[in-house]
């Protein structure tokens, strides 16, 4: 990994990163390169990214306090996802990241779901939940701020990031499936997720109703108590 | 020369105007084992954590630690880490890892000890502790007993100089926690390790100490060889439940000459006192039992489908208005038994009946409304909100039951308190719900003896009242004292019953100090009053 | 343990992303039946002859993946028939089942390696990673079966202290939130004191090494090497295979050969791998 001194230059580099760079590699990958390249190469800068944001996380000083408090919170993404129809893992990693930062965000999402995979099925696709989650995370961190303080503006993060996340997954999987990317097919596979996406957002939108607040006031007196 | 020196030691919490420790000085010598103990609540493990950097309360922090002549702040970091060893009260939570091996191998990855180096240390550790059998397992497979021991070989890797354990046998059952204590005075001959220990259990720590220090109400009340101290400190009303039964025989019956100590002790000092006039207490009466409060036939319960029966066609009959006590191993079942009695589990197999209805006959909940409650054994799993006030807004009736006052908690968050004060705000919830059957899960664990006695007296207060209690517990001395039965568990099943006297007499581990030290003595004392009774009906032996 | 569990993790780990990485990139037939066969093998010598109900799903997804194809996309020269004004291709057709052929295949690659990569495995190679990162993960490990004993004790706990009015819907629910409520407290406040004993024992005083009970071992070094280049091989004689408008295939010339044996070498290797020592232990049971 290089290091970057310059410390504005760094907090620059770490949102442009993620919000701008991606998105244009993929954009690239797909004008530029054929189909099945474009599969290839989406893959390898979902997983560049992720390992990117792993690899600043060993750089960087956590205490023992903000780990464990990360750990807990994947793990309680995790035990999430058991629960039938109802999953809590967006809306988790949403709360993470509003109220411990865009890392913490990320690392929760990312982690929540490479590990919870192993026992919903791994696949190709894991690499890109973990990035989709993963930026979930991270832009709530980036949006801190503003979603503590609108609630409104925290439920149309929630919706807006199940219903994103959906069709974003939805291109891969016709992506996968048919090496280019077919209107039609992707149309099909929309619609036929539909009741999927719904639900995934009802749900983001019913979690983060109910649980944001308390949730936050729980992390902040833990904060204020242990001094993180 | 000196190992460890603490001078005027004073610390103030943020949140609390008095100060939890007042002017405390001693110091401790190289390879000393030194017992910590006083009441609930009075600064025992403020002050053991703030021997240890890093872990050190935040708050007003007066006074000097000093560590071989170096202040304690001024030590190097790797040193403060690695050289004091600490082991806290609640097994479960100090693990870090999901593997056993990764677990002893996490403090030596701190200290960046090249990997061979890591095997080996590991190895050897394992090997000492005979944990190589369940070496490569999941932590979560493990009981309570062996959680332990890896949270003490996990800080033994890393070679520390000094050990600090913090009640580590509280969860315990008796024969895995002296084992525990054992294994800990092993370490202490066998390697010259300085081991300072706080425990409520002084019977099995206080032959192998060489210095007992008593703290009461932030302050240290003795200090010094337990010869000296404990017969001191058995003048002292506060203190006195706290010392162990020898030594509290020797005080009933006269408190002349050499006050025993140890069970050995204890026993040269009883043989004196007998001339075979009287060797047994007349029996418990039985009381007439007609009707069965709880009854459990043949049930069998298992968690997994696959996994293996928890419950071995457990047999236990309840009756009405009787105090039940049941003791047992770590990971016997008493848990499960007491979950499936309160019909939270369901057995796959058996009949269970609460107060002649079957569970399946309370409709909509009656059951938990009208006639039974249950005490956890977590506490903190009954704690709802954000202070004690709320937690109790309901529970006036079980507050004034209760001798304590919980009023100057009422502001503070239920995990803001010591272990035993969480237990005696659980128990007063638990209480105002006025249940006929009461179910209680080791209500006595963390809390002292002073306040053991005065839960002794509301149980037998409420019993009067016409409930029914049944209690777990590792407690023997407790369960001595409270029990209108006495019931002993394994392998899922009740194997034997009895009224205390008998129940105990019989007994060789599961059994109070006092009955061990009377063994062939006295056929069937048991507490400490059995004894002091016994002998001085007996009076003194001409020799 | 079988043989192919032993091997070293990281090595295990790049053998499956080639195995399934190669054809998850092609789309041709024969390496397709390669790469199904070898995952087939392996399932079977790892499980036997169990896991009915997931082969019949993943039956019932490759008829679903098969015909999705020919339904939506219409490219292709020649005309099977029309429906609803729109042609069905035979060129469509054979894309679907190949398509559908490769997702299975992958599939059933992913589902070995998630059975054979145990945590302690998954950790060692996040470890090579970053070593912090695989604390986070062995202590998430640790917490996952923690969280569901706890939150089951606590709704124990609350509904034997009557907290259920009734056994109906609503009150269920908001039982359920109230038990979650309860857990992140118990999960937050408990976290510290993990928190503590991992300080205490030095955390955070400087970088960390690793340990892990796993080892470079000959065998492993010849078996990444082995996949880096059978992988290389198949990929650099690739067949060129052309669906649409009509179907074309290149000649199956030396080179394609060599690239078909290449990767049916390497799918084959975990199968060859577990059956070696299944004959070894039989001639050694055999001379006891
Ligand atoms: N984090 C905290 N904030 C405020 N007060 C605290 C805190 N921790 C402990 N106290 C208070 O300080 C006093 C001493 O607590 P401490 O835990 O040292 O007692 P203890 O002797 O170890 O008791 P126990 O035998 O129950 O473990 C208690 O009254 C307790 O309520
Ligand atoms: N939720 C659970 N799921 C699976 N197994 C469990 C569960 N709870 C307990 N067990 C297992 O059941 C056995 C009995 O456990 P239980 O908690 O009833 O023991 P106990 O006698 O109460 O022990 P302790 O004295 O340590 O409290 C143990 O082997 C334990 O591992
Ligand atoms: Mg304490
Ligand atoms: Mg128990």
């Amino acid at each position: 990994m290089m290091v970057i001194k310059n410390k504005r230059i760094r907090d620059i580099m770490r949102y442009v990163i993620p919000c701008v760079l991606i998105p244009l590699l993929v954009a690239l990958g797909a004008t530029v390169f054929s189909a099945k390249r474009h599969l290839l190469i989406s893959m390898g800068v979902a997983i560049l990214a992720v390992l990117l944001f792993f690899a600043g996380f060993e750089r960087k000083k956590t205490g023992s306090r903000r780990l464990v408090i990360v750990s807990v919170l994947t793990a309680l993404c995790i035990a999430g996802r058991f629960i039938p129809l109802f999953k809590p893992v967006t809306a988790l990693t949403i709360i993470a990241g509003m109220y411990l930062g865009g890392e913490a965000g990320f690392l929760v999402g990312a982690l929540a779901a490479v590990l919870s995979n192993f026992y919903f099925g791994q696949g190709p696709w894991t690499a890109f939940q973990m990035l989709g989650w993963g930026m979930i995370g991270f832009i709530a961190g980036l949006m801190g701020g503003l979603l503590k303080r609108h609630k409104a503006l925290l439920m149309i993060y929630g919706v807006l990031s199940g219903v994103i996340y959906s069709f974003v997954m939805d291109i891969w999987t016709v992506m996968w499936y048919d090496g280019g990317l077919n209107w039609q097919l992707y149309m099909a596979s929309v619609v036929a997720a539909l009741p999927h996406t719904a639900l995934y957002s009802i749900s983001n939108f019913a979690f983060l109703w109910f649980l944001a607040k308390p949730f936050g006031e729980k992390l902040e007196r833990v904060r204020i108590k242990y001094g993180i | 020369m000196a190992r460890i020196d603490v001078s005027h030691v004073s610390f103030a919490y943020p949140s609390i105007q008095e100060k939890t420790l007042r002017d405390i000085s001693f110091s401790v010598d190289q390879g000393a084992f030194i017992a910590v103990c006083g009441a609930t609540g009075s600064g025992k493990s403020t002050l053991l954590r703030l021997l240890k950097r890093e872990i050190a309360p935040l708050g007003q922090f007066e006074g000097e630690i000093r560590y071989n002549g170096v202040l304690r702040d001024e030590m190097s970091e790797r040193e403060a880490a690695y050289k004091i060893g600490y082991v806290m009260q609640r097994p479960e939570q100090q693990i870090v890892t999901d593997k056993v091996w990764h677990e002893l191998a996490f403090g030596l990855e701190n200290m960046q000890v090249p990997q061979p180096v890591i095997a080996r240390r590991i190895a050897e550790m394992a090997a000492y502790f005979d944990m190589e059998s369940w070496f490569d397992k999941d932590v979560s497979t493990l009981s309570g007993g062996q959680k332990q021991l890896l949270n003490l070989a996990s800080v033994m890797v890393m070679q520390p100089d000094v050990l600090i354990l913090d009640e580590p046998t509280a969860q315990l059952d008796p024969i895995a926690a002296s084992a525990f204590i054992a294994t800990v005075q092993k370490l202490n001959r066998e390697l010259g390790l300085t081991v300072i220990m706080t425990e409520h259990r002084l019977e099995e720590v206080i032959p192998i100490c060489d210095k007992l220090l008593v703290i009461s109400q932030g302050s240290v009340a003795a200090y010094g060889a337990p010869k000296e101290v404990v017969p001191r400190m058995l003048q002292d009303a506060a203190l006195h439940s706290v010392m162990p039964s020898p030594s509290r025989l020797f005080q009933a019956v006269n408190g002349e000459g050499s006050c025993p100590l140890t069970v050995r002790e204890g026993r040269e000092y009883v043989s004196a006192w007998t001339n075979a006039q009287m060797r047994a207490l007349p029996k418990e009466q039985e009381t007439a039992h007609d009707k069965a409060a709880l009854e459990m036939r043949e049930v069998y319960f298992r968690y997994d489908r696959h996994g293996a029966d928890v419950l071995r066609g457990l047999n236990a009959t309840v009756y009405e208005n009787e105090i039940y006590c049941v003791l047992g191993g770590n990971g016997s079942g008493k848990t499960t038994a007491l979950t499936v009695a309160a019909g939270l589990n369901k057995p796959y197999s058996g009949m269970v009946r609460v107060f002649g209805k079957k569970i399946k006959e309370y409709h909509n909940q009656s059951l938990y409304r009208e006639c039974l409650t249950m005490l956890p054994q977590d506490v903190q799993t009954v704690f709802l909100c954000n202070t004690v006030r709320e937690e109790l807004k309901d529970a006036e009736e079980g507050m004034a039951l209760l001798p304590f006052d919980l009023k100057p908690y009422f502001d503070r968050h239920p995990y803001d308190l010591s272990g035993g004060e969480q237990q005696l705000v659980a128990l007063a919830k638990v209480l105002a719900t006025r249940p006929k059957l009461l179910l209680m899960d080791e209500p006595t664990k963390g809390i002292d003896a002073a306040s053991k006695m005065k839960l002794i007296e509301i149980l037998k207060a409420l019993k009067q009242d016409g409930m029914t209690i049944v209690i777990v517990t590792h407690d023997v001395e407790f369960a001595a004292l409270c029990a209108d039965r006495c019931a002993l568990f394994f392998r899922g099943n009740v194997i034997s019953e009895g009224m205390p006297r008998a129940f105990f007499a019989q007994n060789s581990f599961y059994t109070t100090a006092i009955s061990r030290m009377t063994r062939g003595i006295f056929d069937n004392a048991v507490t400490v009053e059995d004894a002091a009774h016994l002998c001085r009906v007996n009076g003194k032996a001409r020799i | 343990m079988r043989a192919i569990e032993r091997l070293n993790p990281i090595a295990l780990t790049i053998y499956f992303l080639l195995v399934s990485g190669r054809v998850m990139f092609s789309n041709d037939p024969v390496l397709l039946c390669c790469s199904l066969m070898g995952a087939l093998a392996l399932h079977f010598a790892l499980h036997g002859l169990t896991g009915w109900k997931t082969h019949g799903y993943t039956i019932a997804l490759f008829v679903v993946m098969a015909l999705m194809n020919p339904i939506f996309n219409h490219n292709g020269a020649t005309v099977l028939f029309v429906m609803n004004d729109n042609p069905v291709t035979l060129e469509a057709c054979l894309y679907g089942l190949s398509a559908a052929g490769m997702i299975v295949a992958v599939l059933y690659w992913f589902r070995a390696f998630s059975f054979v990569m145990t945590s302690d495995k998954l950790l060692y190679v996040f470890g090579g990673i970053s070593p912090r990162l695989a604390l986070l993960l062995s202590m998430t490990l640790r917490y996952v079966p923690l969280f569901g004993t706890q939150a089951r004790k606590v709704s124990q706990a609350q509904k034997a202290l009557g907290l259920y009015k009734e056994d109906n819907i609503v009150d269920s629910f908001k039982a359920g939130l109230r038990v979650f409520s309860v857990m992140v407290t118990w999960t937050l406040e408990n976290g510290i004191i993990t928190a503590d004993s991992m300080t205490a024992r030095g955390y955070g005083t400087g970088r960390r090494s690793r340990y892990s009970l796993f080892r470079w071992r000959t065998e492993d070094a010849l078996f990444l090497i082995l996949s880096l280049v059978l992988c290389a091989l198949s990929a650099i004689f690739d067949r060129a295979v052309v669906y649409y408008p009509l179907l074309q295939i290149a000649p199956l010339t030396v080179r394609a050969t060599i690239g078909y044996v290449a990767y049916g070498m390497l799918a084959c290797m975990p199968v060859f791998i577990c059956g070696k020592e299944a004959v070894k232990w039989r001639v050694l049971m055999y001379r006891m």
